[in-house]
């Protein structure tokens, strides 16, 4: 972790990995957790995340330096880029440029690499292994596997091509979102969502709706947690599982819609008339100019060498 | 269901943007026009109860568990429009701030979850829960079914956008072989694979998911359930009483049926087995000649007064349909108007020999 323990606001236990509950089973046996476990998890880990984040927020590095409007075009920018490439090595040269971004904020690389694979690049490649055989993508057969029912079974050249493009590809993206999120907090990233011309209304929402998550978060919490105390032994019974987990999201909601009434009383004693004002967008400077011909001219040169290899 | 990018073509992602935009831009004014201020606390934190229902993992059996989506609960509790704003949120959350699901896919993830599952979903939950009162268990049932058939429709389209990106997007390397740029399955494969998942599995977490909700706020929270049902009664006893379909809607309904006759004319071909046997294909069935009994029995009632629809008659075989649909229209007519008078008769005459004889006071 590349915060130094001083400056964090997130607590050390809340970072380190429960023993026992590691999912590869390399500390102790692997056991199938139950799902008042798995949601209590679950919610640690947005928990960990979103404090975790705005920790790597605050460090001093590239990217933070950089005005979050802009960050946010370019990086949609980049993704259109990643997007419409064709080739995996220049994806591939996309992915190590994402390494050098990722440096230059101040991540630690071992955390940034494990953070975007894992999980849905490795996922992609697992689903997308049964396509690199010829009855999915036909093609030139490099690994035959025999025959089947008469028909030549095999993985082909272009089957492989396919599954790196796409692996590649969902690891550049996910790269890409991870770097924007990682580097910038929450409540700028949202105001910066008015230059791409969401409505004020949307993000006056989606301010409240991220606040509130975590506060229902902790009224899940409270509540399997209240529940796991009462039990003993294994809780195996799915039927009353179910009625549990419903009878939980149904308080929950009830919760959510006292919540609402109270917090709508309390906006219109401090003066709210349904107008919602936004930060006040912060002076763009030199190094925001900088970085925005940066990335005009990396994009300028990747979707040349595509067009130039095609 | 959460489509990371990576998996669609930028093309298919603008396609997507460009079907959800109209149902932001109708869903954000129908939020400023019709619920004012006090909705907007309201669909925040709706939106985060949305993101919290996706974390709930509901126990299915062998020991692992799933997770449900909640666009349909939400269209359920708060109304489809205000679902749409919703669900939207809680996935550009998960997007942005926590990885789950693509940026440049969010139009799309959008486009499934929170406009197709909200809006297919509700439809079938107000289609089964017609006249039927707050509390009344078909609700529940009704919500459920709604929730099912929502996720799969969401589904479906998922699996389209997968499936249509090996068609449409693919380069030619140099043996002419074609390599899919984006998600390499074909509509074959992922249409049963995405369906196959979420008829068995994730369609039932759902179902269960949404109906419990519903069911528990029944039990517990009826108030909470007025927010999208302000004028229903609570129970089965405040209903009004079912209106009758009167004798005008069945006359409307068989005449639009009259007037839509002409379509048959459209029709080219003949239907099954209808022109037989002379427009039987012996050869397909492994036949060498027309059965002697079917040769025998098929012209055997050959006294009808119009063959053929009149179509038989020759010269002007328009006209002659047309007779034939009114002269069969009116033959029903009579004879299903016949027998209801020859019913009511009947049961008249019934009740005053009981009266008579003095069983019915």
């Amino acid at each position: 972790v590349s915060v130094p323990a001083t400056r964090r606001t997130a607590p050390d236990w809340l970072l380190e990995p429960e023993v026992g509950l590691c999912p590869c089973g390399c500390i102790g046996r692997r056991k199938k957790t139950n799902f008042v476990t798995k949601t209590l998890n679950g919610a640690s880990s947005v928990m960990r995340q979103a404090l975790f984040s705005d920790d790597i927020a605050a460090q001093q590095g590239l990217l933070q330096a950089i005005d979050p409007r802009v960050k946010l075009l370019t990086m949609v920018g980049l993704l259109v880029v990643a997007a419409t490439v064709r080739s995996t090595a220049l994806l591939g040269a996309m992915y190590v440029g994402t390494l050098l971004l990722a440096a230059a904020s101040r991540l630690s690389l071992r955390f940034f690499v494990k953070r975007v694979w894992l999980f849905i690049p490795i996922f992609t490649g697992i689903v997308v292994l049964p396509a690199t055989l010829n009855v999915i993508t036909p093609g030139e057969v490099v690994i035959p596997f025999g025959t089947w029912f008469g028909h030549e079974l095999g993985v082909t050249k272009q089957g492989l091509e396919a599954a790196g493009l796409i692996v590649a590809r969902v690891a550049v993206s996910i790269s890409l979102v991870v770097l924007l999120t990682l580097t910038t907090p929450w409540n700028r990233l949202l105001s910066s969502l008015r230059a791409l011309r969401v409505p004020k209304v949307f993000v006056l929402v989606l301010g409240m709706a991220y606040r509130y998550v975590f506060h229902l978060l902790s009224a899940v919490t409270d509540m399997y947690t209240a529940r796991q105390a009462r039990m003993i032994g294994k809780d195996t019974d799915v039927a009353s599982g179910r009625g549990v987990v419903a009878a939980s999201a149904g308080a929950l909601f009830g919760k959510a819609h006292a919540l609402s009434e109270e917090v709508y009383m309390a906006m219109v004693a401090r003066g709210y008339t349904g107008n919602p004002r936004v930060l006040r967008p912060s002076r763009l400077r030199w190094l925001d100019g900088a970085w925005v011909l940066t990335c005009v001219a990396v994009a300028a040169l990747v979707l040349g060498l595509n067009h130039a290899i095609a | 269901m959460h489509i990371p990018d990576g998996y669609l073509s930028p093309q298919t992602c603008a396609v997507l943007y460009g079907a959800a935009l109209p149902f932001w831009a109708t869903a954000t004014r129908r939020v400023k026009r019709v619920v004012k201020n006090r909705y907007v606390p309201l669909l925040a934190l709706g939106a985060a109860y949305c993101f919290l229902v996706m974390m709930f993992n509901v126990p299915i059996p062998d020991g692992t568990t799933a997770h449900a989506v909640g666009g349909v609960l939400v269209a359920v509790l708060l109304g489809p429009w205000a679902a749409v704003v919703a669900v939207s949120i809680a996935l550009l959350i998960q997007a942005l701030f926590f990885g789950d699901g693509g940026v440049l896919a969010y139009g799309a993830n959008c486009f499934n979850m929170a406009i197709v599952m909200p809006f297919v979903g509700y439809a079938v939950y107000v289609a089964f829960a017609r006249r039927t009162s707050l509390t009344a268990p078909r609700r529940t049932l009704a919500a459920g079914l709604g929730a099912y058939i929502g996720i799969n429709a969401a589904a479906l389209c998922a699996a389209i956008e997968f499936g249509l990106q090996p068609e449409l997007f693919y380069k030619t390397d140099a043996g002419g072989h074609h390599v899919p740029l984006y998600a390499p399955f074909h509509l074959a494969q992922t249409v049963p694979a995405m369906l196959g998942a979420h008829l068995l599995v994730a369609g039932v977490v759902e179902l269960a998911l949404t109906a419990g909700v519903i069911a528990y706020l029944q039990r517990a929270n009826v108030p909470v359930l007025r927010v999208n049902h302000a004028a229903v009664p609570e129970t089965q006893l405040d209903m009004p009483a079912p209106r009758k379909l009167g004798l005008r809607g069945i006359f409307v309904g068989l005449g639009a049926m009259v007037l839509l006759v002409p379509l048959g004319l459209l029709a080219t071909g003949t239907a099954f087995g209808e022109d037989g046997p002379g427009a039987l294909d012996l050869k397909k069935y492994g036949l060498s000649a027309v059965p002697i009994g079917l040769a025998k029995y098929s012209n055997w009632w050959a006294h009808t007064l119009l063959p053929g629809y009149g179509y038989d008659r020759g010269g002007h075989p328009t006209i002659g349909y047309y007779v034939s649909a009114v002269a069969g229209t009116l033959l029903i007519a009579g004879v299903i108007a016949g027998a209801y008078f020859a019913v009511r008769v009947t049961r008249r005459r019934h009740a005053r020999t009981a009266l008579d004889a003095g069983t019915v006071k």
